[in-house]
């Protein structure tokens, strides 16, 4: 009984949720409010996957909110203020995670500096670097530069297409862009993470390096591609949250890095797996949207939500912690 | 509160009688200490800067200092209270001749203040109220800004609609703005406000969207979006263009930017209408005020810039794409004759 | 003379594994028994019921004919026996100076002063100093002193407290020979001030030097006592190593063909060089004491540190692995010791354990192919008689014996050429032991075979030769056939000695 509740308690609690929200309001049960419900959870979902890929190999990554509104600025800035097309905006922002969570595993792996510390300065280094190419302000068509010219680019057609194109699935334009990225990258690092031989290398990273050494394995270089997806991820999450906005925001994205963590931290709970897992993550971000949805339809106040994001997250960690712990034993 | 307006107006007044008093005298002798304005230093301490307002803002503050030849140290808490109070002790301990405190809560900043004032430095404050006499107080209209925004929608929706609020409380101006929206929805019943909803966490835009999507989602049947702030309309925008109610659905919103220009004039926007006042000219009566107090003036407790309406049909029938063109070819909204003694350097010449 | 300590029948079991059964021992005031064992045979235990941190599950202890039962550390400071323990560090503050690390119990429990006086403190300290003649800097942090001087800060802060019995546990582990000529000077000077002290070790040097006493504790039974001068070294070792007479002989069996020769490897810069041959299809065990250079051979073989000069073959190729990864692709394969720490990834099942060294031959274009891999795990379970419910068992449901087979099963799953165990027998119970030994010896052709074993028994039972180890060399060579056990035994208790002149 204690082992059922414990695997399907956290997925039975989600179909309650939905009933419930249903019931509760009108427009809660439609194809458009259930996409939404993606949609909403799509940016913070990708850096939750990522920052999954690090806690696989016991680390930490407090960097990807930051990653995240730094490629958003990089996009920005390579379409407006650089000119170029959405194919290098891309490429500039997918170039820069991958960078900067390069740097973060070199730091971790050979500097030695703890995981929670290397992150967390990367996280103030990109929250002062991203405002230094246009001094503090935020890059829209037609800003003006420091030096009072007005900024020639605008953002391509093709990249905003990332923010409001929709696909046609049995209804038409129903599915964003971003939803399919999230869906996608669920996927892939749920199957590399499951499937192949490096992601269950890097659980054994996780769980006991020196046993994964003397397995063979390069524990240092499965720490530090781990850091590497997760940079890439939160660019991925960046590109798509510049997109959305049409512009490039100076932030500092620790909400992203909060509900991206919370996301991965539910996903502990899901199926019982009492571990960083893709499907978990994939689960815990949706639980979120799936509550701030609801309770917003509802008309419950912002600071309420924050609340019930924080008290699903203890309980979360009590399910794991305490109950899977207890019968394993 | 009619207290206040009152004070606003005497204010006002006051500006104004600075200026024919001041108006004999040339540009050239500037009143002490800007005869050598090279060795006068002013500080500006801000609570927030994130979004394209506050970037404007101290556009302005730049500019009318860059006019006034003196050096501008600024100091950014973002959003962290303690810390903004903290920066004035710095700005006192670096031996500033005056500050501009921009935002922040007068809780934590209203001593932080009185140690300024009793250290013998000019104050002005910018959105921020600190309770203290000797300080002026610099202000968009708030109420001026809603009730433009509102009474465009009543314009163009008539007296009675379904609409849908944002608003985050114990922010000063979105309070003041709340004020306007309450006093209209006691003046015209026919104003159901379904949803109310709002967050500041950032990218705001970007969070508000997420809400108002689940907002209309509940209530498709809404009409007017009441945004007054301008990320909170970005937000909106975003969410019922995806929603595909940008054609039922009109967002009337307070403040402008560059890129708000240019979500409004997006075909079939939902955005029809802003009331804003010009950030950069904000900041420009803001260091004037400071530099009136520093030459020994007074500008008046309460300074005030006031507001233009701006609709999507003015920026499409002008053909406005950004910030530089609205001042250039809405010239209500690029100066205001606020804090102008006939010595004071207009920065737009 | 009056017995300080007494202990009586004690015993100690964590559920079905009995570590210590029947334990009784003397102490006497002025004496220093020295208590010898290997890995495993209840030392650790011991102390942890002497020094309160353990309850006992049988028999009694007394103190000056007192009972005596602590349930908490503090209160066997409290009543008389203070411990140093083996890891330094565990003993003293890193962080805070000499004179608060000298009076560090006294900042807490009843009656200490709710502030922190420095003035009090250094005081107090210096009191405490002067009582052991130490003369450190008062003021300095610990983390500046050497490894002996924070040793020599622990003991002295035990010293305060006037203690009846002192235990000190591998005391010299990480000391230079001068820094544990000082403690050694403490230790007599404790004695003659009348202290009952208990010291663990396994170095003869510093049995030598200090032993008015040896006891030899084996499997959780006491096997020997020596107290009759002059002390007789090798019967206490050949007591704590064990020569049970029930020892299965094995039928010793000459190597083919050379696998792997080493010439002249130093695995320490002043340690002598050594050589040895190991063939095809035999079982070579090398015995030693703890510390002897064992496991950094071990690890050398395998490509995890480097030797400090020398040449390997492997198959008449030069042989110098520089990663376990490499060594691995060579077909050299290591169960490593202490499978907790360095072997078993406790979030993964059996079959995942068995499979983690060899994922990419269980991978078709980089995708686990999940039934090989059960398949494989599921013929080990069966090659090595593992208890468990089935492959997808999680490895904390196993017994000791069960998780150490699913490590031998990990490396005997694929072929290899040099198959290494070090201390494949630690926790183990004895039936999986000889399971694990008979298949080592029956699948043992078309690869060299090499244990590492501190226990002689398990040598006997195991290999067709037994090499020696002391001091990082190899001291001795014998055939497991009618061998000559006193000359084994003076070879691993006397190159100890040797060394340490």
């Amino acid at each position: 009984m204690a082992n059922i509740l414990i695997r399907y308690g956290f997925l039975a609690l989600l179909v309650a949720l939905v009933v419930f929200f249903s019931v509760a309001t009108s427009g809660f049960a439609s194809p458009q409010a259930a996409v939404f419900i993606f949609q909403s959870v799509a940016i913070t979902g990708i850096l939750a996957l990522g920052v999954t890929a690090t806690l696989v190999v016991g680390g930490f990554d407090l960097s990807i909110g930051s990653v995240a509104t730094s490629a958003m600025m990089a996009a920005a800035y390579a379409m407006i203020v650089l000119q170029q097309n959405a194919f290098v905006a891309v490429i500039f922002c997918l170039a820069i995670g991958a960078l900067v969570g390069l740097v973060n595993g070199l730091i971790i792996v050979y500097m030695r500096v703890p995981d929670l510390l290397a992150t967390l300065g990367m996280m103030f280094l990109l929250l002062g670097l991203q405002r230094i190419p246009t001094e503090g302000r935020s890059i829209a068509a037609g800003m003006t530069m420091p030096d009072g010219s007005t900024a020639q680019g605008t953002f391509s057609p093709a990249f905003m297409a990332i923010g409001r194109h929709r696909f046609d699935f049995f209804l038409p334009d129903l599915v964003p862009v971003s939803v399919v990225v999230l869906l996608i990258l669920a996927v892939l690092i749920w199957f590399f993470l499951e499937y192949t031989r490096f992601g269950r290398m890097m659980y054994a990273v996780g769980s006991n390096p020196r046993a994964a050494e003397l397995a063979g394995a390069p524990v240092k270089a499965y720490k530090i591609w781990a850091y590497i997806i997760s940079g890439v991820f939160a660019s991925i999450g960046g590109i798509l949250l510049a997109a959305r906005l049409g512009r490039g925001d100076i932030a500092s994205g620790n909400n992203l890095l909060l509900d991206a963590v919370a996301a991965a931290l539910i996903g502990y709970a899901v199926l019982g797996a009492s571990k960083p897992n893709a499907f978990g993550t994939a689960i815990g971000a949706l639980f979120v949207g799936v509550l701030l949805q609801g309770l917003t339809m509802m008309n419950v106040p912002y600071y309420t939500q924050d609340f019930v994001k924080g008290a699903v997250l203890v309980i979360a960690l009590i399910f794991t912690f305490s109950l899977s712990g207890r019968t394993a034993r | 509160m009619i207290t206040r307006r009152t004070l606003g107006k005497f204010g006002l007044a006051l500006a104004a009688g600075t200026v024919l008093f001041a108006g004999p005298a040339l540009a050239q002798d500037k009143p002490a200490p800007f005869d050598k304005p090279g060795d006068v230093k002013i500080a500006l301490v801000r609570y927030l800067s994130t979004g394209d307002f506050f970037q404007a803002y101290l556009a302005g503050v730049e500019a009318q200092a860059k006019a006034l030849g003196v050096q501008l140290q600024v100091f950014d808490s973002r959003q962290d209270a303690a810390l903004q109070a903290d920066m004035v002790d710095q700005a006192i301990a670096l031996g500033v001749k005056g500050i501009i405190i921009q935002h922040g809560l007068t809780e934590s900043m209203k001593e932080a203040a009185q140690r300024a004032v009793d250290a013998g430095i000019k104050v002005v404050a910018f959105d921020v109220n600190v309770e203290n006499d000797k300080i002026p107080q610099v202000e968009q209209s708030d109420r001026d800004l809603a009730r433009l925004a509102l009474e465009q929608a009543i314009k163009d929706n008539g007296e009675s609609w379904k609409a849908g609020y944002v608003y985050v409380a114990g922010i000063a101006p979105l309070d003041r703005r709340d004020e306007t929206w309450r006093e209209f929805k006691k003046k015209y019943p026919g104003i159901d406000e379904v949803a109310m909803f709002g967050t500041l966490d950032n990218p705001i835009a970007n969070s508000v969207a997420n809400q108002a999507r689940s907002v209309v989602s509940a209530h498709p049947d809404i009409q007017v979006m009441f945004a007054p702030y301008d990320e909170f309309a970005k937000g909106v925008k975003i969410a019922v263009d995806e929603a595909g109610l940008s054609s039922s659905i009109k967002i009337y919103s307070a403040d402008i930017s560059t890129a708000d220009i240019a979500a409004m004039r997006e075909p079939g926007s939902a955005w029809a209408a802003t009331a804003a006042t010009n950030p950069a000219v904000v900041g420009q009566v803001s260091v004037r005020a400071l530099a009136q107090l520093l030459a020994g003036e007074d500008p008046g407790h309460n300074v005030i810039v006031p507001p233009t309406l701006i609709t999507q049909k003015d920026l499409n029938d002008n053909d406005i794409k950004n910030m530089e063109e609205l001042s250039a070819k809405m010239p209500q909204f690029a100066h205001a004759d606020v804090a102008m003694p006939a010595w004071m350097p207009n920065p737009n010449k | 003379m009056a017995t300080m300590f007494r202990i009586d029948g004690l015993g100690k079991s964590f559920g079905p594994n009995k570590v210590l059964d029947g334990v009784s021992l003397d102490l006497f005031p002025g004496q220093i028994t020295v208590l010898m064992g290997a890995n495993g045979a209840g030392k650790s235990t011991l102390v942890k019921i002497m020094s309160g941190v353990h309850a006992p599950s049988a028999g009694a202890m007394s103190l000056a004919d007192q009972p005596y039962a602590p349930s908490t550390p503090a209160e066997a400071i409290r009543a008389g026996v203070v411990t140093v323990h083996q890891n330094i560090n565990d003993g003293v503050v890193s962080s805070l100076d000499v004179a608060t690390n000298l009076t560090l119990d006294r900042l807490t429990g009843r009656g200490a002063h709710l502030f922190f006086n420095r003035r009090r403190n250094r005081r107090e300290a210096a009191e405490v100093a002067a009582g052991l003649g130490l003369d450190v800097d008062l003021k300095a942090d610990i983390a500046s002193l050497s490894l002996a001087d924070r040793q020599m800060v622990g003991i002295a802060r035990a010293m305060a407290h006037a203690p009846k019995v002192m235990i000190l546990d591998e005391p010299t582990s990480s000391l230079s020979s001068s820094e544990a000529e000082r403690l050694f000077a403490i230790i007599s000077r404790l004695r003659d001030e009348g202290v009952a002290i208990l010291y663990i070790s396994h170095r003869m040097s510093d049995i030598r030097r200090l032993a008015d006493r040896i006891v030899s504790l084996r499997d959780g039974r006491i096997t020997g006592t020596f107290e009759q001068k002059p002390l007789d070294y090798e019967g206490a070792v050949n007591a704590m190593l064990g020569r049970s007479a029930e020892a299965t002989a094995v039928s010793v069996r000459d190597g083919g063909k050379p696998i792997l020769t080493v010439s002249d490897v130093r695995l320490k810069p002043q340690a002598a060089p050594f050589s040895l041959k190991l063939h095809d299809g035999e079982v070579v065990a090398i015995t030693g004491l703890v510390g002897v250079g064992k496991t950094q051979f071990a690890e050398t073989l395998f490509g995890a540190r480097r030797a400090v000069s020398g040449e390997m073959t492997l198959d008449g190729q030069r042989f110098a692995p520089s990663s376990p990864a490499d060594a691995i692709r060579a077909g050299v394969f290591l169960v490593a010791k202490d499978r907790a720490e360095s072997g078993i990834v406790a979030d993964f099942n059996l079959a995942r354990n068995i499979s983690l060294p060899f994922l990419d031959r269980f991978s078709f274009l980089s995708v686990v192919r999940k039934r090989a891999e059960r398949e494989a795990a599921r013929r080990q379970i069966q090659n090595l008689a593992i208890v468990c419910r089935g492959e997808r068992d999680m490895m904390t449901t196993l017994s000791g014996g069960n998780q150490q087979k699913v490590m031998v099963g990990r490396w005997m799953s694929q072929p290899s050429r040099l198959f290494i165990l070090d201390e494949p027998f630690q926790g183990v119970d004895i039936a999986a032991r000889r399971d694990i030994a008979a298949k080592l010896r029956a699948n043992a052709q078309g690869r060299a075979t090499l244990v590492f074993l501190t226990e002689l028994d398990e040598a006997l039972e195991t290999a067709d030769r037994i090499l020696v180890m002391s001091e990082h060399t190899i001291v001795g060579e014998h055939r497991n056939e009618r061998l000559d056990i006193d000359r084994l035994l003076a070879e691993v208790a006397a190159g100890a000695m040797k060394g340490a002149a």
